[in-house]
């Protein structure tokens, strides 16, 4: 447990800005999204497995309470993705270039590339979901 | 004057070093895969329009089973090997350690069997 209680204040108090706040949401996005992977798997094999029970699966999704899952789902896979092929490029093409500087302008310039595309596709899934679920815009 | 010099055996990249570079590696071939699917999927199509005969319609075609296929041995990959590396901050004896590993291996293997039979047998009518 003392392990935990180190880990964790660790991750809390130590104070590298930029690089500690990507540091921490790359974990929380990808163990996010590798949680949701797990389900995933096991739902879309419904379809050979228990082909009745697909339906269910599925309906489950298109609840409301999962449709906000999805968008922040969606948050977490672009956030991880961009951030990852930064990371990738400054480790494998660029690593001469690893500085505080360039990490605090590259983490800015990552966010900024995820909310273009998380706000557009953000914008569209909620409206898919207002349009069946709340019989919105004519649904 | 002479220089002294000195050479330094490069070190045989071990399992975490494996590790490492997989990651980045499977990173790049994931952006176009992860991205596709998701903005094809949960975006462009949506989920009030997936059902049992679009995912029948989808996998009539090899080139989508394929891209499927890709999906589920890198990402999952990826993903149980981040699971494995973020684990490896919170347990540091061996014996944890040695537990953590081979229980993922076994997450992963059994995951990745499933998801790979359902792949190859398609989707079943419903009885």
């Amino acid at each position: 447990m003392s392990n935990l209680k180190t880990t964790m204040t660790g991750y809390a108090s130590y104070r590298g800005r930029e690089g500690h706040y990507s540091f921490l949401l790359h974990r929380i996005t990808g163990l996010g999204t590798a949680l949701f992977l797990i389900i995933h798997i096991l739902d879309t094999s419904f379809v050979y497995f228990f082909p009745d029970l697909y339906q269910h699966a599925i309906n489950l999704y298109r609840s409301t309470l999962f449709g906000i899952a999805e968008v922040g789902l969606v948050f977490c896979v672009f956030f991880h993705g961009v951030n990852g092929l930064r990371v990738a490029f400054f480790d494998l093409i660029a690593p001469r270039l690893w500085s505080v500087p360039k990490q605090r302008f590259s983490t800015k310039i990552t966010l900024l590339i995820t909310l273009l595309m998380w706000i557009p596709a953000s914008a569209i899934m909620l409206y898919n979901m207002l349009y069946h679920n709340f019989g919105w815009f004519g649904g | 004057m002479t220089t002294n010099t000195r050479t330094i055996q490069k070190p045989k990249p071990n399992f975490e070093t494996k590790s490492w570079m997989f990651m980045r590696y499977s990173a790049i071939l994931l952006i176009p895969l992860v991205f596709g699917h998701l903005i094809l999927q949960d975006v462009i199509v949506g989920v009030h329009r997936i059902d049992l005969d679009y995912v029948a319609i989808r996998w009539a075609s090899i080139g989508w089973r394929i891209y499927d296929a890709l999906l589920l041995a890198f990402a999952f990959a990826h993903g149980v090997n981040g699971i494995r590396q973020v684990l490896n901050d919170f347990i540091q004896s061996d014996r944890g350690r040695k537990i953590m590993h081979w229980g993922l291996f076994l997450l992963w293997l059994i995951v990745t069997a499933i998801g790979a039979i359902a792949l190859i047998g398609g989707v079943r009518p419903i009885s």
